[in-house]
């Protein structure tokens, strides 16, 4: 019975890219097993997706009912650039990527790496995002066939399959390539500091961007729409335009380049992908060999909590303190507080009004804002950055049991991991409250900025103590700071929505006091506000306390990854 | 009630997932001073019986006793007896060991120069102060072992609880802990642990229970469960095991 040993034992069947999809569809269900909440909150996501799908349709079809052809052109590229930008940007920033599949699950299997990206990439297709992004562009495919007959719309029915891959593509290399790079020891604040940069950067690009959109007349935005036409940003939505329009030798060249893009992301993807794989293994312990610095106690504690007693309070504050800068997953939370906590109220206070480019002078200051427009922009910061903390126990997963066992009570333990935070967190309101105002010429407003960031962020921080004890989920243990398990994709983003908005109603008595006061409330605001998000986190720490008290257990496997 | 005299009491615990029966009803009586063995096969429930005995899982039926204090109803009492070191449990792992000690440490509520000095104690006898600042997630696995049986003896409990403490753990790392269990048991502790380890259990333990579909099999010291046999024999037969015959998986060996 001599076989050789290198000899294959069976002849193999090829996998293709349908068993990744079915994988996927399997794993999606069995999640939802005997699990109703999450059946009910995928649905609700389902109908979000669908209202948000026919919304993007109407939009991008109705040129096409009003037999606008310049108009069309106009939504196509624009409307189609933004949504590639959105799929580019936000899983960075808010919602993740949902990594049912997770890479390093194949790295055993003897599966080629074009097997791979291909399965991994058609399960990715499969999703309720990318079928509501489908049906919305479809939209294009009706304005392109009212315009220009059904040779048109066949055209861009294939345009928009190609964007909906470039979408896809471009959503799943970025945020791979960004998980590695804060997965690296060594490059990981170097990426955080891109990143933020990035982000940064997009501020005053947008800015110009309006600036030059009021200045401009309508041909001149016909022809920037022509030119955003030829990058990957609005190739594939252009091309039943371009039928109608006669230009049909403009279709293969379009539709090449945005094949173009997708191949070139796609090879990014594999790129990062395989570090995904072996990244778990790999990552050996390259530690400075330096010493430790005195006893256990003092080892535990960071510079910046020496005030801290060395007691239950002060070491779960240390603790978290640690953890919000050692864990990738938290601190690319941080990140995003800090990048768009300061972006988002510089393009709402600015808005369409805000420099205009004269030849002479470069930047001209043309901003209107308002006390109220400022307290509302700084309401949705505040309550952005609280709304962290709505899964704050999801990110310690198992490790919580460390805590039960000790038997912390429930209202310190939300104390602490409140202060824990705000050690991050205050500062850097602080720092978007000096930016802002310096940004606006009204030095004067600080204290209407930073009074309604506290109060809202302080507000959060109750509303979100409680969302964190009542309604936790596990977060799957890849290194994948981005990964989310499907259906808590929707879990995540539906109650991060609904805490924010909670947080921001109950903050709006700020608005309205800047609203009615007026200059009392420039010098009233920063102690009224403060007071007023601290009494409401210590009231929300009250009572989810006794919350957590009752349910500690139960939370605890709530938050424990299923295996 | 025998509950009020033994180191650690369980009755009725019982617990299903999903319509499905994991725990069905379990009475232990850990006698104070005992080395006690916690023994069954994969799936037998040791885990989740463990986990609802020291607070970790609520129990649809059943209480639990640790030297009289009930885990359910009087749990900060308890808690302050009773050291754990779970399985499939990450710990804090981002912390350095010492970090996690000292966490570890002033949770219980200890002073600090107490916890600073039982650390580095802890640290040194466990190998493992070489580490330095090595956060714990890149520990080998029978370092974090130590470094979990570390955290729960930390506080001085005086009853502990270890689910799998020998799994994953090269034979240097495994003997030093049975020599620091040893030391304990001699000084009074009473140690609980699980394990499907049958040299590990026959070596140490002074009383046994085996675990099966969730319910106690036989229970005893170590020479009543036994008897003349070989405790694997007893094991299997308890257990309901099957033998091989040969004649299946045939192609294994083509």
């Amino acid at each position: 019975m001599a076989v050789p040993v290198t000899a294959p034992a069976e002849p193999v069947r090829p996998v293709s890219a349908r068993h990744f999809v079915r994988l996927k569809l399997r794993m999606t269900a069995n999640n939802f097993r005997g699990q109703s909440s999450r059946v009910a909150l995928f649905l609700a996501g389902v109908f979000g997706g669908l209202w948000f799908a026919a919304g993007g349709f109407l939009l991008l079809a109705a040129p096409g009912f009003a037999g606008e052809p310049r108009y069309a052109l106009l939504t196509a590229a624009f409307g189609g650039g933004l949504l590639v930008l959105g799929w580019l940007l936000l899983p960075l920033v808010f919602f993740g990527v949902d990594e049912t599949l997770d890479p390093a699950r194949f790295a055993l299997l003897p599966l080629p790496r074009r097997t791979l990206v291909a399965g991994m990439f058609a399960a990715a297709l499969a999703s309720v995002p990318a079928m509501a992004m489908l049906v919305a562009t479809a939209g294009l495919v009706v304005t392109a066939g009212v315009l220009g007959g059904w040779v048109a719309s066949l055209v861009a029915a294939v345009g928009v399959v190609a964007g909906l891959l470039l979408c896809v593509a471009a959503s799943r290399a970025v945020t791979s390539a960004f998980a590695t790079m804060l997965r690296s020891r060594r490059v990981r604040d170097l990426a955080a500091v891109l990143l933020a940069v990035v982000a940064a950067l997009l501020g005053p690009l947008q800015l110009m961007v309006l600036a030059a959109v009021r200045e401009a007349d309508w041909d001149q935005l016909v022809d920037v729409a022509a030119v955003v036409g030829w990058t990957p940003f609005g190739a594939p939505w252009t091309v039943g335009l371009d039928v109608a329009e006669g230009r049909a030798w403009a279709v293969p060249v379009k539709l090449l380049i945005t094949g173009a893009a997708v191949g070139v992301l796609l090879l990014w993807w594999s790129r990062s992908l395989e570090s995904a794989m072996v990244g778990t293994a790999g990552a050996a312990p390259t530690r400075s060999r330096r010493g430790p610095v005195g006893g256990a106690v003092r080892q535990l504690f960071p510079r910046v909590l020496g005030w801290a007693g060395r007691d239950r309070f002060g070491a779960l504050v240390a603790r978290e303190c640690r953890y919000w800068w050692r864990d990738a997953r938290r601190r690319a939370n941080l990140i995003t507080i800090a990048v768009v906590g300061v972006f988002v109220p510089v393009l709402v206070n600015l808005g369409g009004n805000g420099f205009a480019v004269s030849p002479d002078q470069g930047f001209e200051f043309s901003g209107n804002s308002s006390p109220v427009l400022l307290s509302l922009s700084m309401l949705f910061v505040g309550a952005l950055a609280s709304a962290t903390l709505a899964n704050q126990f999801g990110f310690d997963g198992s490790a919580y049991a460390v805590n039960v066992v000790a038997g912390v009570p429930g209202r310190l333990e939300l104390h602490a991991r409140m202060t824990a935070f705000s050690v991050y967190v205050v500062p850097m309101l602080g720092v978007v409250a000096v930016v802002i105002v310096s940004v606006l010429g009204e030095p004067g407003w600080i204290g209407v900025a930073a009074g309604a960031l506290l109060a809202a962020y302080g507000v959060g921080l109750a509303i979100n103590g409680l969302v964190s004890v009542l309604g936790a989920y596990s977060l799957p243990e890849t290194s994948n700071p981005f990964a989310m398990n499907s259906g808590a994709g929707m879990a995540k983003s539906l109650l991060t929505l609904l805490s924010m908005l909670a947080s921001t109603a109950a903050a709006v008595p700020m608005v309205v006091a800047a609203a009615l006061l007026g200059d009392v409330w420039l010098w009233l605001a920063l102690p009224l506000g403060a007071a007023y998000g601290l009494g409401a986190a210590l009231l929300g720490a009250y009572a989810g306390g006794d919350v957590l008290d009752r349910r500690q257990p139960e939370l605890l496997s709530t938050v424990t990854p299923r295996r | 009630m025998t509950a009020e005299h033994s180191a650690f009491a369980l009755r009725g615990l019982a617990k299903r997932f999903d319509g499905k029966v994991a725990v069905a009803g379990v009475d232990l009586d850990v006698p104070a001073g005992s080395f006690f063995g916690l023994l069954g096969p994969n799936g037998a429930g040791k885990t989740t019986t463990l986990s609802m005995a020291v607070g970790l899982l609520r129990p649809d039926h059943g209480r639990a006793w640790v030297l009289g204090h009930d885990v359910w109803g009087d749990p900060v009492r308890a808690k302050r007896l009773l050291g754990v070191m779970p399985d499939g449990v990450r710990l804090f792992d981002r912390l350095s060991g010492a970090e996690l000690l000292a966490y570890h440490g002033l949770l219980r509520g200890m002073d600090p120069a107490v916890v600073d000095q039982r650390a580095a104690e802890l640290l040194d006898v466990l190998a493992l102060a070489d580490a330095g600042r090595t956060l714990v997630v890149d520990y080998s696995a029978g370092m974090k072992k130590k470094i979990g049986l570390a955290c729960a003896l930390l506080h001085g409990p005086r009853l502990l609880v270890l689910d799998e403490p020998f799994e994953a753990v090269d034979p240097v790392s495994a003997a030093l802990i049975r020599d620091i269990l040893h030391r304990y048991v001699v000084g009074g502790g009473t140690v609980v642990f699980s394990s499907h380890v049958m040299e590990v259990v026959e070596r140490l333990c002074s009383h046994v229970a085996i675990l099966a579909d969730g319910a106690i099999r036989r229970v005893g010291t170590l020479d009543e469960v036994r008897g003349e046999r070989r405790l694997e024999e007893v094991f299997v037969e308890a257990v309901g095991g099957r033998t091989a015959t040969g004649e299946e998986l045939s192609w294994l060996s083509r």
